[in-house]
C-alpha cells in the first residue's frame, strides 16, 4: 500500500469534479432538495381534512343549573381546527351524499337527544338513550380516516375535561427521557443524511467505475504500479470527504431552516457517515463489475434506492416493518448508520452506546472493500 | 546477459470457446521497433495485454525484461498505450499526465519536465490546460501516447498508436520512435497500416491467433514472393488456408 498513489487517485477525482459542475450540483443540491421536499411533505401531520357534521341533537336545559346545554356543539368546537375543516349539513342523507361524491372524507353524526342522554347516563349508568357518535369515513385513505377518528376522540376527551367529567386516569408524556420536544424533522434529518450519502455515493461510484472499465482507463491504471487496493483507498478517501461535506450542508440547512435538535457529539455523527460512504463506494465498485455499460448500471438504481428507502428506518421505525421483513432491514448497511446518527444527534449517545452500529458498519466496509478489490483483480483473468 | 525484451513461448489464450492466441512464439530483441500486424481478431491486442499483465494466458509463458509475466516488478519499466482513448475526459491534458506521473512516483518538477518534452513531441503544448473532452480524436490519441511515456519506460507497448493521426504527424511519430530506439528503448506496436510496418525492424504477421510469418519486413515480403506487405499477408493467408 503506497499512500502517494492512493492520494493521486483522490486528487484526480477532485480535479475531475472541479470541471464537472453538474455532478457537483447533484452531490449538493440533491440532498438539500430531498431534505426539504421529504421533510415538508412527510412532516407526519394530516391537515385540512374536509368533514361534515350532522347534528340531530338540539341540546337540552340543564335541570339543576337551568341553562341550555349542548354537548354536541361543545365537542364540535373542540375539534382540532388544523386537522378538520368542518361544515354543518342538515340531514344524514345529505352528509352521506357528500362523502360519496368525494366532497368530504367523513360525516360525523350526533344522534337526537345526544346531550340529554349523555347527562342522564352520567346520573344513571343504566339509562338507555343513544350516546353514540357515528363517524362514517371514507377509509379509502387510511391515514386521513385515522386522523379523523383520532381528532374526534381527542375532542370527546377534551369536552369531558371541560365539563368536569375527567377520567380518573391520565397519561403524561411531556417529560421525555430523550428527544424532549422533538419534531418530525429532528427524527428525519439523521435518516435523510444517511440515505443521501448512501444513495449518491453508491450511484456515483457505480457510474464512475463503469466508466473506468469501459473507457480503458482501468486497464491503463492496472499497467502502472498502482495496486487495486490503492485505487479503492483513493476513492474511499475522496468519497468519505464528499460524504462529510454533504452532511455539513444538510446539518447547516437543518439547523438554519428547520431548527433541528442536535444534542450529541456531531463529530461522531460525521465519522458514522464517512464509514457509511466507504461501505457505499465499495458496493458501487462491486456492482460496477456486473454492468458492461452505463445504461446497465442505471438498472441497479431501484435495487439500491428502494430497499434503503423502505427498510432502513428513515421514514418509519424498523418496528413498523412486518417481522418477517425485519431481517432484511438488518441486512442493509444504511439501517445501522440511520440508527447510529439518530442516537447520537437526538439521544446524545456516545461511542459506548452505538458501538454495535459501528462494528456492523466496519464489518460491511471491510467485507465489501475486500470483495471490491477482488472484483477489480478478477478483471485480469 | 539478457538480449530479449520480450520472449513468448507457446502462448495461448482462450475466451470461452474463442481462441484469441494459439501457441504463439516470439522473441523481441532489446532496442528494436517490433510490429505486430494482422487483421482484427488476430490476437495482437490480447498478446500485448498478456505481456502488460492485464490478462493471464491459458497456456505457455511470456517473459518481459527477463521476468515471467504477470509480474509487478516490471510495471515501472514498461509503458502501455491501450487501443481505447483511456483518458479522463473531465481532466485537462495536464491533469491526465500528472496523474500518471504521480502513479509512477515522479517528483513534481520531473513531471513538469517530462510533460513539456512530451507535449512538444505530440505538438499539443498549447492545449495543456484544455479539457480532454474538448479535443479531437487524433489529439486524444496523442495525449494517450504521451501519458504512456511520462515515466521514460524502457519498453513501450503501443496498441495502434497511429490510428486517427494525420500523415504528417504520423511521420513525426516514426522519427520519434527511431529516436527512442537510439536511446535503447524497445517499442512493440500493433498497426493496421501495412505500409507503415516497413519502418519496423522486425514484424510478426498474425492471423486467427497464429503466427503466419516473422522477420524483417523485407524477409517477410520475399518469403511470400510478394512486392509489398499487403500482398505478402494475403498470399500467406491463402497458403495457410490451402494447407488446413
Amino acid at each position: 500500500m503506497n499512500i502517494h498513489r492512493a492520494l493521486a487517485i483522490t486528487r484526480r477525482i477532485f480535479r475531475g469534479l472541479r470541471r464537472d459542475r453538474r455532478t457537483v450540483a447533484l452531490m449538493f443540491l440533491a440532498p438539500i432538495v430531498a431534505m426539504c421536499v421529504f421533510g415538508l411533505a412527510f412532516s407526519g401531520d394530516v391537515e385540512d381534512v374536509k368533514v361534515v357534521v350532522v347534528n340531530l341533537d338540539a341540546g337540552f336545559t340543564h335541570p339543576e343549573l337551568n341553562v341550555p346545554v349542548s354537548f354536541s356543539q361543545a365537542i364540535v368546537s373542540n375539534f382540532d381546527k388544523e386537522v378538520l375543516k368542518v361544515d354543518p349539513v342538515a340531514d344524514v342523507e345529505e352528509g352521506v351524499r357528500l362523502v360519496r361524491e368525494g366532497s368530504a372524507y367523513a360525516v360525523i353524526i350526533f344522534p337526537e337527544r345526544f346531550s340529554e342522554s349523555l347527562y342522564m347516563k352520567s346520573q344513571n349508568p343504566s339509562y338507555s338513550g343513544d350516546t353514540t357518535i357515528q363517524v362514517r369515513e371514507d377509509r379509502s385513505n387510511v391515514n386521513v380516516a385515522n386522523a379523523i377518528t383520532k381528532s374526534v376522540s381527542d375532542a370527546i376527551l377534551k369536552t369531558a375535561q371541560d365539563v368536569g367529567q375527567d377520567l380518573p386516569m391520565k397519561v403524561d408524556a411531556e417529560d421525555a427521557i430523550y428527544g424532549k420536544g422533538a419534531k418530525f424533522m429532528d427524527f428525519f434529518v439523521p435518516g435523510i443524511m444517511a440515505f443521501v450519502v448512501f444513495m449518491l455515493t453508491t450511484l456515483l461510484t457505480l457510474i464512475s467505475f463503469v466508466g473506468e472499465r469501459t473507457s480503458g482507463n482501468l486497464e491503463r491504471l492496472q499497467s502502472t504500479p498502482l495496486r487495486e487496493s490503492e485505487l479503492v483507498v483513493g476513492y474511499a478517501i475522496a468519497f468519505s470527504i464528499i460524504g462529510m461535506l454533504q452532511t455539513v450542508v444538510l446539518l447547516v440547512i437543518g439547523v438554519a431552516a428547520f431548527d433541528i435538535m442536535i444534542v450529541g457529539n456531531i463529530v461522531l455523527a460525521f465519522a458514522v457517515i464517512a464509514l457509511l460512504a466507504i461501505v457505499s463506494l465499495s458496493l458501487g465498485i462491486l456492482l460496477s463489475s456486473l454492468a458492461k455499460r452505463e445504461a446497465q448500471a442505471i438498472q441497479f438504481f431501484p435495487l439500491i434506492v428502494l430497499p434503503t428507502f423502505l427498510l432502513a428506518g428513515i421514514f418509519w421505525p424498523v418496528e413498523a416493518i412486518p417481522g418477517w421483513l425485519r431481517p432484511l432491514s438488518y441486512a442493509i448497511p444504511p439501517s445501522y448508520a440511520v440508527d447510529a446518527t439518530r442516537s447520537v444527534m437526538l439521544r446524545g449517545w456516545g461511542i459506548g452506546e452505538i458501538w454495535i452500529d459501528i462494528v456492523a458498519l466496519c464489518g460491511f466496509a471491510g467485507a465489501f472493500l475486500i470483495v471490491a478489490i477482488l472484483s477489480l483483480k478478477r478483471g485480469r483473468r | 546477459m539478457q538480449t530479449f525484451a520480450v520472449e513468448v513461448k507457446g502462448l495461448t489464450k482462450k475466451f470461452g470457446s474463442f481462441t484469441a492466441l494459439d501457441n504463439l512464439n516470439l522473441n523481441i530483441a532489446l532496442g528494436t521497433v517490433y510490429g505486430l500486424l494482422g487483421p482484427n481478431g488476430a490476437g495482437k491486442t490480447t498478446a500485448i495485454k498478456i505481456l502488460c499483465g492485464l490478462l493471464r494466458p491459458n497456456g505457455g509463458e511470456g517473459y518481459v525484461l527477463g521476468k515471467k509475466v504477470p509480474n509487478r516488478s516490471i510495471l515501472p519499466e514498461i509503458g502501455y498505450m491501450p487501443q481505447e482513448t483511456a483518458l479522463y475526459l473531465d481532466l485537462t491534458v495536464h491533469g491526465n499526465m500528472a496523474l500518471y506521473g504521480d502513479l509512477f512516483g515522479l517528483s513534481r518538477s520531473r513531471i513538469a519536465e517530462r510533460e513539456s518534452e512530451l507535449l512538444d513531441f505530440v505538438a499539443l503544448q498549447k492545449w495543456k490546460d484544455s479539457l480532454v473532452s474538448n479535443l479531437s480524436g487524433g489529439m486524444k490519441h496523442r495525449v494517450s501516447l504521451a501519458c504512456s511515456m511520462i515515466h521514460e519506460p524502457k519498453l513501450l507497448f503501443l496498441d495502434e498508436p497511429t490510428v486517427g493521426v494525420d500523415p504528417e504527424l504520423r511521420a513525426a511519430f516514426w522519427e520519434y520512435f527511431d529516436l527512442l530506439k537510439k536511446k535503447g528503448v524497445t517499442i512493440v506496436l500493433t498497426t493496421h497500416y501495412m505500409d507503415e510496418a516497413q519502418h519496423c525492424d522486425r514484424i510478426a504477421l498474425l492471423r486467427q491467433g497464429q503466427l503466419l510469418a516473422e522477420g524483417t519486413p523485407g524477409d517477410v515480403i520475399k518469403s511470400a514472393g510478394a512486392t509489398n506487405l499487403e500482398e505478402a499477408f494475403l498470399a500467406l493467408a491463402k497458403r495457410e488456408d490451402g494447407r488446413s
